[in-house]
C-alpha cells in the first residue's frame, strides 16, 4: 500500500460522462491485481471533503515495469465532476493498491465476464491478468451491458485481446434490447462457463449471483459502496454476510471481490 | 540552529513524546496504518472502541459525506475483549507508543469489568472512557448527557483500575463544563473532547434519512470552531488535562486547540482523507515551535491572550 502524490498522464473524455484518465504510480503497482482499487484525493480540496474509490483499469508498464495506472470513471457527481476537469501535468494524491481483487486461475478455460456500465473498469484489467495468466482468451466472452450504445465502454479493447463481446442496452440503440443477464444465461445454457466475474449495479450482480447459482458456476463480483478510507479503519462500507446475521463484512478489506455466495442481497 | 524544542507532556500520569493522538474509531487497530507510518512518531494510539463482546455495529449506510466532514453512525463495531488481546495486543505490544483503549459498556458494571481486566494488560498504557458515542441505543452518550451518571461510570472504572484514565465527553450536552467537572471529581485524569455532533441526512428523492441509523455523528473540520469553544471553556473548569478533539486536519488547527488549553490533541476524520495527517500534525508543530523559538511545548498549552477577564 502506498500513499502518493502523483501526475496526470492524460485526462481523456471517451464517451458523454465518460473518462479515461492515466497517472503516474510507484512502481509497486505492478503487484496489483484486477479488482483491486485505489481512493483519490484531489489537493487542496475542501470537497469533496473525503477520498474516492477507483477499481483500477489498466496498468501502465514501460520495459516491463508499472510506471502508472488508468482509471475509467463516470461523472456522477462533485468528486467526478472536479476530477474530470484535471488536466496533463495537474497531481492528484492516490493511497494503494486496495482490497483483494480476482482470483486467476490458468486452469479455468471457459471464461463470462459481465459488466454493467462502468462496473467495465476493473474487466479489461482483469482480462489481461487471464491473458498473462495462459488463458485462451478465444474462450472468454464478455457481456456488456448499459442504458445506450454510449454507456458499453472497451469494446475494442476487448476485441483486441480476442475476447468475444456480446452488447446490451435498455433503450435497444445498440445489440439486443434487454438485461445483459439474459444473453449470459442463454450462452451457459448452451455452453457451460468454468467461470463467472461480474461487476455492475447491485441489481445486475443479484442477478449474476443466482444464475451461477443456478447453473452451479463459480462466481466472482465486484461490489461499489461508499467508503471514508479504504484501508479498514473507519469501517464505513459494511456490507452484509449471507449465511450470517452476527457480523459485517467491509467493502474495502474483505473485497471489493467477493464469492457469489458469500453476500446477502437485499 | 536552534535546539530541538521538548514536546514531551504528561498527560495525567501518561507520558508522552509528543502531544498528538490518534482518535478512536479513525485508526482502527494501528496497524492497518503501519504500511504507512512509523507508528513510534505518535504520541499515543487510541485504538477502536471496546466492547465486553464483540458488537456487529449498525447496519449500512454507515456514512455520508457533509459539506466540510461526514456523518457517521458505525455503532461501535468492534471485536470483543477477547479477541482484541489475543489477535490486536501482539502487535501493540511491540511498539513504543503508549497504547490507550477506548471502552464502551451497555452499564456501568460492563465498563467496569472491561476496566478490571484491561488493568492486566501490560501493554496498554491507560484507558479512555467513551461515555459519548452517539451511534448506540444503550451506553455511551446515554451516560455521558448527565453529571451524575458520568461520575458514576467514572467511579466504577476507577475502582477497577489505576492506569491513567481519560475520559471522551459528548458535545451534545448543555454544559459540557458541568460534565467536566463531575468526572474529575470522580476520578477521571484527564479528559478528551468533543466526540461527534448529533446531525442527519435526508435524501430528497426517496425522502429517506441517508443514514439506516437515521442520526449519526457530524466530525471533520465543520465541527472544529465548535470544539476549539469547547476545549477553552473545559481548560477553564477544570484541574485536569484536556484533550482537543475534533474537526483538526493540520498543524495550524492542531495549534489552536493547544493554545486553547488543550495539553494535547486528538487527530481523528483526518486519517481517514490524509493517513499520514498525525505525523505532519507533529512535524508542523515543532516547526512552529522553532519558528517561534519556543523551547518547550508547555509554554504554549493555554497561552491565549483574551482582553477579557474569565469569571
Amino acid at each position: 500500500m502506498f500513499q502518493e502524490n502523483v501526475q496526470i498522464l492524460w485526462n481523456k473524455k471517451i464517451g458523454p460522462s465518460y473518462y479515461c484518465i492515466g497517472l503516474t504510480c510507484h512502481e509497486g503497482y505492478g503487484m496489483a491485481k484486477p479488482g483491486q482499487f485505489i481512493m483519490l484525493r484531489l489537493p487542496a480540496k475542501t470537497a469533496p471533503f473525503l477520498r474516492r474509490p477507483f477499481s483500477i483499469h489498466r496498468i501502465i508498464t514501460t520495459d516491463d515495469r508499472a510506471t502508472g495506472i488508468e482509471l475509467l470513471y463516470k461523472v456522477v457527481g462533485d468528486g467526478t465532476d472536479k476530477l474530470s476537469r484535471c488536466r496533463q501535468g495537474d497531481s492528484a494524491d492516490i493511497l494503494g493498491p486496495l482490497g483483494n481483487g480476482f482470483s486467476v486461475f490458468d486452469n479455468y478455460q471457459r471464461i463470462a465476464i459481465v459488466a454493467g456500465g462502468i462496473g467495465v473498469a476493473p474487466m479489461l484489467f482483469l482480462a489481461i491478468a487471464l491473458q498473462t495468466k495462459g488463458v485462451d482468451l478465444s474462450k472468454c466472452t464478455v457481456f456488456l451491458g448499459g442504458n445506450s450504445t454510449d454507456d458499453l465502454l472497451c469494446r475494442d479493447d476487448f476485441n483486441r485481446l480476442g475476447i468475444r463481446t456480446h452488447v446490451t442496452t435498455d433503450d435497444g440503440s445498440a445489440g439486443d434490447q434487454c438485461f445483459v443477464t439474459h444473453p449470459l444465461e442463454m450462452a451457459l445454457e448452451k455452453n457451460r462457463a468454468d467461470i463467472i466475474y461480474a461487476c455492475g449495479p447491485m441489481e445486475m450482480l443479484k442477478c449474476v449471483v443466482g444464475i451461477a447459482a443456478k447453473h452451479k458456476i463459480p462466481c466472482q463480483i465486484s461490489i461499489e459502496t461508499i467508503m471514508a478510507c479504504g484501508m479498514g479503519a473507519c469501517l464505513g462500507c459494511a456490507v452484509e454476510k449471507k449465511d450470517d446475521a452476527s457480523i459485517y463484512m467491509h467493502a474495502c478489506m474483505d473485497g471489493p471481490v467477493f464469492e457469489a455466495d458469500a453476500l446477502k442481497f437485499n | 540552529m536552534t535546539a530541538k524544542p521538548n514536546t514531551r507532556i504528561d498527560i495525567g500520569g501518561l507520558e508522552l513524546k509528543n502531544p498528538v493522538m490518534t482518535a478512536s474509531g479513525t485508526f482502527g487497530y494501528g496497524r492497518e496504518f503501519a504500511d504507512l507510518i512509523d507508528l513510534n512518531r505518535l504520541g499515543a494510539i487510541i485504538v477502536k472502541g471496546l466492547s465486553l463482546e464483540p458488537s456487529k455495529g449498525n447496519p449500512p449506510l454507515r456514512i455520508v459525506e457533509t459539506r466540510c466532514g461526514m456523518l457517521n453512525a458505525i455503532g461501535l463495531e468492534n471485536v470483543g475483549l477477547e479477541a482484541f488481546v489475543k489477535g490486536k495486543i501482539p502487535f501493540l505490544q511491540k511498539l513504543t507508543t503508549p497504547i490507550l483503549v477506548n471502552i464502551y459498556g451497555k452499564t456501568k458494571e460492563e465498563y467496569a469489568e472491561l476496566a478490571a481486566r484491561l488493568d492486566d494488560i501490560e501493554a496498554i498504557s491507560g484507558i479512555e472512557v467513551n461515555i459519548s458515542c452517539p451511534n448506540v441505543k444503550a451506553g455511551g452518550a446515554a451516560f455521558g448527557a448527565y453529571p451524575q451518571t458520568a461520575a458514576e461510570v467514572v467511579r466504577a472504572v476507577r475502582s477497577k483500575t489505576t492506569k491513567p484514565l481519560v475520559v471522551k465527553l459528548s458535545p451534545n450536552v448543555t454544559d459540557i463544563a458541568e460534565i467536566a467537572r463531575s468526572v474529575e471529581a470522580a476520578g477521571a485524569d484527564s479528559v478528551s473532547l468533543i466526540n461527534t455532533i448529533t446531525g442527519m441526512a435526508i435524501d430528497i428523492e426517496s425522502r429517506r434519512p441517508k443514514l439506516a441509523n437515521i442520526t449519526g455523528g457530524l466530525s471533520g473540520p465543520a465541527i472544529k470552531p465548535i470544539a476549539l469553544r469547547m476545549v477553552w471553556q473545559v481548560a477553564q473548569s477544570v484541574k485536569i488535562p484536556v484533550i482537543g478533539v475534533g474537526g483538526i486536519m493540520n498543524a495550524k488547527d492542531a495549534l489552536e486547540f493547544l493554545i486553547a488549553g488543550a495539553a494535547a490533541v486528538q487527530i481523528g476524520t483526518a486519517n481517514f482523507i490524509n493517513p499520514r495527517a498525525t505525523l505532519d500534525v507533529i512535524e508542523g508543530i515543532e516547526s512552529y515551535l522553532i519558528e517561534k523559538e519556543i523551547s518547550d511545548i508547555s509554554e504554549i498549552i493555554g497561552s491565549l491572550e483574551t482582553n477579557q477577564i474569565i469569571s
